[in-house]
């Protein structure tokens, strides 16, 4: 893929994930007490709201991207050299990939009743 | 090379928006580690809140807003430099050759970046320890 795309893409994932943990700050400081909004039940009952699941959902595959592809172009600004530059983008899509699916095993267990 | 003094506020600037996106994404890990507690039950969750809400999980809370906050608003200067906005017109290069893209609208940028850091860490404080 094209630098210049995913650069655009690295910018696209940082706004929607501005917005939307903008959201997720706000659920912890406006709907009740900061403290009490990190209640099991509390915590709990935001994952069964399924609009909220699914935002979660979105958080955690937006940062993940956003996430990994600063941390490759800042490896990428570190050193160059073609099996390096092979073996750091694999590395960041891989650690990509299980944190979206560790993350994702925790929103759907929880949101489906399994916690 | 890691000298603000000697090359000005866009490279203390370039760094730190690095050091931030480095702790933030470390934060992230660890955050998603923090939530999975919840699978286990009400007991492993609450152990995982007694361990996090200390003084000392408070200042890393505080830490954390504030380079969400840089990185955000510093991300939207850059993104809006790679656009080309607040760039000024292009001109013929004369010497000195100060590009375009550090002039001082982007410094008070990154100054303003700064400041929303501090007050949004000083609103996190607030609130962690307010309780």
């Amino acid at each position: 893929m094209r630098e210049s795309i995913i650069m655009k893409i690295h910018y696209g994932t940082a706004l929607g994930a501005v917005a939307l943990v903008a959201v997720h700050i706000l659920f912890r400081i406006t709907m009740m007490d900061y403290t009490e909004s990190l209640q099991y039940e509390n915590v709990l009952a935001n994952y069964q709201f399924i609009p909220y699941a699914i935002m979660l959902e979105l958080i955690l595959v937006l940062l993940s991207v956003h996430g990994f592809n600063g941390l490759r172009v800042i490896l990428l600004e570190l050193k160059q050299g073609r099996s390096y530059e092979r073996a750091v983008t694999y590395g960041c899509i891989a650690a990509m990939a299980v944190l979206i699916a560790y993350g994702s095993r925790t929103i759907l267990m929880a949101s489906m009743g399994m916690a | 090379m890691a000298n603000p003094g000697r090359y000005g506020i866009e490279r203390f600037a370039y760094w730190l928006m690095r050091i931030t996106g480095l702790g933030l994404l470390a934060y992230f890990i660890g955050h998603i580690y923090e939530t999975s507690s919840l699978l286990n039950g009400k007991d492993a969750w609450d152990a995982m809140l007694e361990m996090t809400q200390t003084t000392e999980g408070h200042v890393l809370l505080t830490l954390v807003i504030g380079m969400c906050v840089f990185h955000t608003a510093n991300g939207i200067r850059v993104m809006l430099g790679h656009g080309g906005v607040g760039v000024g017109k292009p001109s013929r290069p004369d010497y000195p050759y100060a590009p375009a893209s550090q002039n001082s609208m982007h410094k008070l940028c990154i100054y303003a970046s700064i400041g929303l850091a501090a007050l949004a860490m000083m609103y996190g404080i607030s609130v962690l320890f307010g309780e």
